[in-house]
């Protein structure tokens, strides 16, 4: 890993752009949203401080809502894999990052995904102060960027400039031409220390702790989930907003000659996600598909396929649950059950 | 294989009513690719229009691709396939799953125990056994009624190499076994030639669970009772979620379990 200094940020967010198309989180006009847009004169400064998360995580980028898998035009299938030019995606968070890391292992096998993932690098920038709701430390996804999860990092210091560590090789090529001065080793080390300090600015997130050892020895009452289960409408805003939530449907929609098969994010919140055609429904009860959706956040049982936990505590679910089931409810719920 | 989730094109080769609302398919490639497969694997079948939807051997690809299908209309995707006629073209991905655990069973006396359309997905494993002598082996097949059995032409010559017991919800004479299988199996104990060493089942889960008690109780081990279970797979590699038994995806760690297996995945989460 190389490590440069540099004093705007800017400076490299442009020669980005020189290079590839950029997105990077911004507000769009009229909107309160934050959103993942293309870069453009408008777009505002940077900043490590106050983070603010956009609303949706990076997700779309690589596994987008919905997406065409083949065509068939009444004698053939045939591939429809994607074409996408160059991009960075320019000031992801740690949370994020994890997220496309977990996701990068899942979907390893899937040629759309892959297309679009290996168009892309990753510009990071480390959260200087936790963001509201979220608690990335608490399951090892911030609040600094994780060593190789990004193309570059981005962290501001104290005296507002910046250190720029290549995490590989496509991360150097993209700013060798800046001639970047090499960073003193001394200033990585602050930076450890500095993570720390800001890790313990987040507020207490012992109810998530707690939940996460009482999921794993199913200790969880049935009756907790049986109310949570009454209180989720099945809207998916959790679902869609998981920057790790995966599942997917598919169906065929008819085109000029034949037919086209998209596939579109599910939810395993919605009562139909497991039935069968015979009617048989292993997860009919809401309150087993609240349980299920949570066991998949934070059982062990994924981290030994993944290393990690499926939840990377960006909080998200919790500020678009239009119920009381998003994820600091829930574990507050769970650590108060026994 | 066209490539990862679209199909390959497949011709319907043959067709035939093989019980109530099933037909038998005979499929064949219509580019000439190969493939093959396992006792127990299962393969999607695309209807243009309609989705996809999964469906188990019953018989494995033969010499020229050939392979066939006890399928039962239950959905939109299945009432499109019975409108279909010999010659029409599907897509077809696979194989998928894992499979039955055939270095486990031979040599062994193995009792399977399949109820209503759960028949199927025993046919290519009854097969294999029936081939090797040295394996013991029989059948409790359970129906609702006599109308609802299928594979009747595999049956009959299943009855040369293994003794079969039908039983039925509803009999519709007093000479038919009534019951479920649970209720008969000293009789096919007795034909067996001792108490099963291995059960493999398949059928509704309710059934298949009740199955896996009653031998756990009398003593078999939970590694010797086999269970292929029935989930709503998808996409056939462990993506879509559709198929999740709590931490494992049935569609790529199964649709063969252990009763061992199982226990463990049931104690994870209620789904």
């Amino acid at each position: 890993m190389k490590a440069f200094i540099l004093e705007d940020i800017e400076h490299l967010r442009d020669h980005l752009a020189s290079q590839r198309q950029v997105f990077t989180p911004q507000y769009a006009e009229d909107s309160t949203e934050l959103d993942w847009l293309p870069l453009t004169d408008k777009t505002a400064s940077v900043t490590a401080e106050r983070p603010v998360l956009p609303t949706y995580p990076a997700k779309q980028f690589f596994f987008p809502d919905r997406e065409i898998l083949f065509q068939f035009d009444g004698s053939a299938f045939k591939e429809t894999l994607p074409e996408v030019e160059p991009q960075v995606l320019f000031g992801v968070r740690s949370c994020d990052l994890c997220a496309i890391a977990y996701q990068d292992q899942f979907f390893e096998q899937d040629p759309y995904y892959q297309a679009r993932r290996k168009a892309t690098l990753l510009v990071g920038i480390d959260c200087n102060q936790p963001c509201e709701g979220g608690f990335c430390p608490s399951v090892n996804a911030g609040p600094f960027i994780r060593d190789g999860l990004a193309d570059l990092a981005c962290h501001q210091r104290e005296d507002k400039s910046w250190l720029i560590l290549a995490h590989t090789s496509e991360g150097e090529a993209l700013i060798e031409r800046l001639n970047l001065q090499a960073a003193d080793p001394n200033l990585i080390a602050q930076r450890n220390e500095q993570e720390t300090q800001v890790a313990a600015e987040f507020p207490s997130a012992e109810h998530i702790e707690t939940g996460i050892q009482r999921i794993n020895q199913a200790q969880v009452p049935a009756e907790t989930w049986q109310n949570m289960g009454l209180q989720c409408l099945a809207c998916s805003g959790c679902t869609n907003l998981c920057p790790t939530c995966s599942c997917f449907t598919s169906y065929d929609r008819p085109v000029a000659e034949g037919i086209e098969r998209e596939r579109c994010w599910d939810s395993c919140l919605y009562d139909a996600f497991q039935r069968e055609a015979s009617s048989h429904n292993p997860s009919a009860d809401a309150g087993q598909r609240v349980e299920r959706f949570w066991f998949h956040k934070f059982s062990d049982e994924y981290v030994k396929s993944f290393g990690r936990y499926g939840c990377t505590g960006c909080g998200r679910c919790e500020k678009t649950c239009p119920g009381v089931i998003g994820v600091h409810s829930v574990m507050k719920r769970i650590s108060a059950a026994l | 294989m066209n490539g990862f989730m679209t199909p390959q094109a497949i011709h319907i080769a043959e067709i035939y009513d093989d019980g109530e609302a099933s037909r038998h398919f005979t499929f064949e490639p219509a580019d000439g690719v190969k493939h093959s497969a396992k006792p127990g694997q299962f393969f999607t079948l695309a209807l243009p229009g309609y989705g996809e939807a999964a469906f188990t051997y019953l018989s494995l690809p033969d010499a020229e691709g050939r392979f066939k299908a006890l399928i039962r209309q239950a959905g939109s995707l299945t009432s499109a396939l019975f409108k279909c006629d010999v010659g029409d073209l599907v897509g077809f991905r696979g194989p998928f799953g894992n499979s039955w655990p055939i270095n486990q069973l031979l040599g062994k006396r193995v009792l399977i125990i399949a109820g209503g359309i759960g028949l199927p997905p025993l046919a290519t494993i009854a097969d294999q056994l029936a081939a090797d002598k040295s394996t013991p082996i029989a059948l409790i097949y359970g129906s609702r009624s006599p109308a609802d059995q299928v594979l009747k032409y595999e049956r009959s010559a299943w009855h040369m190499y293994m003794p079969i017991l039908e039983t039925f919800d509803y009999p519709s004479n007093q000479e038919q076994l009534s019951g479920t299988p649970l209720d008969h199996v000293a009789e096919v104990e007795a034909k067996l030639g001792g108490k099963p060493e291995v059960i493999l089942t398949c059928g509704p889960e309710v059934m298949m669970n009740a199955v896996a008690h009653h031998f756990v109780e009398n003593g078999l081990s939970p590694e010797s009772i086999w269970l292929a279970l029935e989930r709503r797979m998808h996409c056939g590699i462990g993506e879509c979620g559709h198929c999740y038994l709590g931490s494992s995806y049935v569609c790529t760690d199964g649709p063969v379990y252990n009763w061992q297996q199982l226990t463990q995945l049931h104690a994870q989460t209620t789904t």
